[in-house]
């Protein structure tokens, strides 16, 4: 069906600004949930980057000396797997290490490119049964003395506070997130309704004359898109603006080795304003659809 | 042109609005619909053009048994039929040339066809002179003037007037039965209801009389009552 670009986009002008203090604060909720989606998303990156090591459980590393021999490292292993108080363990060896150095520090190529996978030291990141920091380090010690290895290292209380504390923050982010995100839903369920509302006698007439369905149904269709759209739109451009004052809040990296590549960057955040994106046309796409199926029938 | 074969209609409620009503027009008719309010006239114009549905029956038009129309077709079915009301259902803040031109915009015309249609069919209902006026400084014989070239720009095969002169004093009535009978003679049929004896008796055409729902008449070259 030939659809009138100069008709939809007269009509979807005309709606937005009939209903202009409406549209406002819907675009308005959207822009915010939206800003906390993309917040607690970076946020979890950057933790979830700065704690790598510390993913799933683990609860110590040892290292291993770079040029450890193949019997010595056998013996770590099976020493290992035969622990009874060993839930599981996984090896990393030199090149992963060195993967997960340069993903590391990837801002200071200086410091990336004058290591090689070779000086790095292999290890075996261990998750215990028992997870207590006595049982840890009662579990842990003995291998400090095993030949070949260079050190122990066990997750620190910080780790773990970053850890948790971002689980929680992210989490009730996400709460409030879906909170306001269902609430912008229902806003612009109602602006499109509204201006259904104000626009009935049009309607009826073009249902009259025979104009299709899609033909009616497209400028509000787009006027909740539009209102999506704008709000993401906003949140990706306050994201865009909050990042450097983000990373300024952090501790210095030499103070806090943990910390050093905490920021989330290139791809990571293209990925999140992606997501806010896409999430915005849904929420403006839901609104209008349910609000254009629900009163604008045949 | 318009085949109904026992159609019943009720509404939510027991309402019987229409009861077994069969009735057959045929191409180019001009047919009265008459009867006291409440008998189902308008009923019967709204379940042609599928504004309502049968709940009983079946309703051809053109040849087509409009039930068996899956409802993107419902359109297509619309703009062959032209419809005038008591209330005109003008646009207020558009012109009369915009009120026009928005049935040929709205199902896709193109522009050029609608500046050459909209002129001409107001020239036709006698308002050339009054396009860029907004219905609200119009008199009612004008608006009904708007509404009908609106219904009819699009040159349907069938014209539904649901009292078209319920609004309008005896002689601007007249004026717009001159303008139904117009259109009447183009070919198009024309269903009318109305219960404007005057007209009904003076302009002798075909007369169905619905009494709560039922055909008890229907007379070529009828009378009111
Ligand atoms: N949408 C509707 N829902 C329920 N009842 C209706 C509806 N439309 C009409 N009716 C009822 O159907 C009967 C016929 O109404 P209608 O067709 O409007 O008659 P008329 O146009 O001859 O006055 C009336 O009793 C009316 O109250
Ligand atoms: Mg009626």
């Amino acid at each position: 069906m030939p659809i009138k670009v100069d008709y939809v986009a007269r009509e979807t002008v005309t709606n937005l600004k009939r209903n202009f203090t409406i549209t406002l604060a819907s675009v308005l909720t959207v822009f915010v949930s939206l800003f906390l989606v993309g917040f607690a998303l970076m946020l979890r990156q950057g933790v979830e980057k700065a704690t790598q090591r510390w993913q799933g459980g683990i609860e110590f590393i040892v290292f291993m000396n770079p040029n450890a021999s193949p019997d010595q490292l056998q013996a770590v292993r099976s020493k290992l797997e035969n622990s009874p108080d060993t839930e599981k363990f996984t090896f990393v060896d030199q090149n992963a290490a060195y993967d997960e150095f340069k993903e590391l520090f990837k801002d200071q190529p200086d410091l990336t490119e004058n290591v090689g996978p070779d000086v790095l030291p292999p290890s075996f990141r261990v998750v215990p049964r028992e997870k207590a920091a006595a049982a840890v380090e009662e579990m842990s010690t003995p291998f400090k003395t095993q030949p070949g290895v260079k050190e122990v290292v066990s997750a620190t209380e910080t780790t773990k506070l970053v850890q948790e504390l971002s689980d929680k923050v992210t989490k009730g982010m996400g709460f409030v997130a879906i909170v306001l995100l269902s609430v912008a839903v229902l806003l612009i369920l109602n602006t499109i309704r509204m201006a259904m509302f104000s626009r009935r006698r049009e309607i009826e007439v073009m249902k009259l004359v025979g104009a299709t369905n899609s033909f009616i149904r497209v400028p509000f269709m787009l006027e909740g898109l539009f209102q999506g759209v704008v709000g993401a739109g906003l949140a990706v451009i306050a994201l865009v603006v909050f990042l450097p004052f983000f990373e300024r809040w952090l501790p210095p990296a030499d103070q806090f080795p943990l910390f050093s590549g905490f920021v989330p960057g290139g791809p990571d955040m293209l990925i999140t304003y992606l997501l806010v994106g896409g999430i915005g046309c849904l929420v403006g796409t839901l609104g209008a659809g349910v609000a254009v199926s629900r009163f604008l029938d045949v | 042109m318009i085949k109904l074969e026992e159609v019943t209609k009720v509404y939510k409620g027991d309402v019987v609005a229409l009861r077994n009503a069969s009735v057959d027009i045929n191409k180019g008719e001009f047919v009265y619909l008459v009867g006291k309010s409440g008998s189902g006239k308008s009923t019967f114009l709204r379940l042609l053009n599928k504004e309502e549905r049968p709940t009983r029956g079946r309703i051809f038009v053109a040849g087509k048994d409009i039930g068996e129309l899956s409802s993107w077709k419902v359109p297509l079915l619309r703009r062959n039929i032209g419809c005038v009301f008591q209330d005109f259902k003008l646009l207020p803040n558009k012109t009369v040339s915009e009120n026009v031109a928005f049935a040929l915009e709205v199902i896709g015309r193109p522009r050029q066809v609608i500046k050459a249609q909209v002129p001409a069919i107001l020239d036709l209902v006698g308002l050339g002179n009054k396009a860029e006026n907004f219905p609200d400084e119009l008199s009612g014989g004008e608006q009904q003037r708007v509404s009908i070239a609106r219904a009819f720009v699009n040159r349907p095969l069938i014209l539904l007037a649901d009292e078209p002169t319920g609004n309008l004093d005896p002689a601007t009535s007249v004026g717009i039965m001159r303008l139904l009978d117009r259109i009447n003679k183009t070919g198009t049929t024309v269903v009318m209801a109305t219960h404007d004896r005057n007209i009904v008796d003076t302009m002798r055409r075909r007369v169905i009389e619905l009494d709560h729902g039922e055909v008890i008449r229907d007379q070529a070259r009828g009378v009111y009552e």
